[in-house]
C-alpha cells in the first residue's frame, strides 16, 4: 500500500439544499479535502479520530492521517465487506478499508453518496475508536441511513463504539465535532 | 483441572523444540535477542520504536501475553512487557500462568491500560517489568 491512496466511491450528484449550504460556508464544507486525524495520548490509553463528526458537501474527499507516533491506526467503514461488519453506510456507497497506517501516512477517500457514514479504527474499535460523516442529507432513520443498533448482521459493534459516535443531529448543528 | 493438564502435557510432548517459547537461557541483554524472539514491527504494522518502550521483540508463540522485550534506541534492554487482554483478566475461567520472564533483576513495575494496537487488537493491560531506573525510562521516551 503507498502511503497515500484515492478511493472514487461513487458518483452522487445530488446538490444540497442552498439554505444548509449557506450555513456551512467556511466550515469544512468549503474544502477539497477535509482531515481527519489518528491520534493517542503517549501511553496508549487513549485513541480517537479528530473530528469524530464531520458534514461534508457530496463529491468532497476525505484524508484521515495517522498523527499518532507511537501506534497504528485503519479508517475502515461498516460494511460487510469487512470482515462481515454491520452495514453502517448508505445503501449503494463503496466501502473503504485503509489497512493499518504506520505514523504520517494518510489515505484518502472521496464520498458521493449522500447519507450517513460511520467507520471504525480496527485494533481500536472496542476502544471505542469510531467517527462519523454525514454527506449532504443524512436521511433515513433518526436523520441517519445508519441503524441505530448492531442487527444488520455480522459481528456486533461493541457498546464502547456505539456509544462513541457523536449524533448527527449534532453533526448537522456543528458542521465539525471535535473529540472530547 | 485434570482435562487442562492431560491437554498441557499432550501439547508439550508433542510440541517440537524449535516451536517452544523463549526460555531464560536466551541472550536477552542486547537486541537482537537469541532464540525464537522476532521484532515486533516485522510480525505486524507497528512502528519500529514505539515512544515509552522502545523496540520491542516477541516470540510469536506467547502471543498475547508475551514477554516482549523492549531496547533502547542502542539496543540494550530496558524492560520486560506482558500484554494482557482485559476481557481474559475479567474471565474468572482464563488466567495467565508461568509467563516467561528472561530479563533478570527488575527495579520496578508499571502497570496500565493500553486502548490496543496491532497484535493485541483489543483493550489490554501493560505489564512492564523495567530493568532500569525511573531517571533511565528516559532512554525509551522517544
Amino acid at each position: 500500500m503507498t502511503p497515500t491512496r484515492r478511493h472514487i466511491l461513487r458518483v452522487g450528484g445530488v446538490l444540497l439544499a442552498a439554505p444548509l449550504a449557506a450555513r456551512l460556508a467556511g466550515r469544512a464544507w468549503a474544502e477539497d479535502t477535509v482531515e481527519i486525524a489518528m491520534r493517542g495520548n503517549a501511553d496508549g490509553s487513549e485513541v480517537w479520530f479528530d473530528p469524530i463528526g464531520i458534514l461534508i458537501r457530496p463529491g468532497q474527499s476525505v484524508r484521515w492521517i495517522n498523527r499518532d507516533p507511537g501506534n497504528s491506526h485503519t479508517s475502515t467503514a461498516y460494511h460487510p465487506q469487512n470482515s462481515d461488519r454491520p452495514l453502517r453506510i448508505p445503501a449503494g456507497a463503496a466501502p473503504w478499508n485503509s489497512d493499518y497506517l504506520l505514523p504520517d501516512e494518510s489515505f484518502s477517500v472521496t464520498l458521493t453518496v449522500e447519507g450517513t457514514y460511520d467507520y471504525f479504527c480496527i485494533p481500536h474499535e472496542h476502544a471505542g475508536m469510531v467517527g462519523r460523516i454525514v454527506v449532504g442529507r443524512p436521511g433515513g432513520l433518526e436523520g441517519s441511513t445508519v441503524s441505530s443498533s448492531a442487527s444488520q448482521g455480522g459481528e456486533p459493534v461493541p457498546d464502547e463504539a456505539l456509544r462513541a459516535f457523536p449524533a448527527v443531529d449534532e453533526i448537522l448543528r456543528m458542521g465539525i465535532v471535535r473529540h472530547t | 483441572m485434570f482435562l487442562r493438564f492431560a491437554v498441557a502435557a499432550i501439547a508439550a510432548l508433542a510440541m517440537p523444540a524449535l516451536t517452544l517459547p523463549a526460555f531464560a537461557a536466551d541472550q536477552v541483554e542486547k537486541a537482537p535477542p537469541s532464540g525464537a524472539y522476532k521484532k515486533v514491527s516485522t510480525l505486524v504494522k507497528l512502528p519500529d520504536f514505539l515512544p515509552g518502550l522502545g523496540q520491542l521483540y516477541v516470540d510469536p508463540n506467547t502471543l498475547p501475553a508475551g514477554p516482549f522485550l523492549a531496547y533502547d534506541h542502542n539496543g540494550k534492554l530496558v524492560s520486560t512487557v506482558y500484554m494482557l487482554p482485559i476481557e481474559d483478566l475479567s474471565n474468572k475461567d482464563n488466567s495467565f500462568d508461568n509467563l516467561a520472564a528472561p530479563g533478570g533483576k527488575v527495579d520496578h513495575v508499571d502497570v496500565y491500560y493500553n486502548a490496543g494496537h496491532p497484535g493485541v487488537e483489543k483493550p489490554h493491560a501493560h505489564v512492564v517489568l523495567w530493568h532500569v531506573s525511573k531517571a533511565d525510562e528516559a532512554r525509551v521516551a522517544k
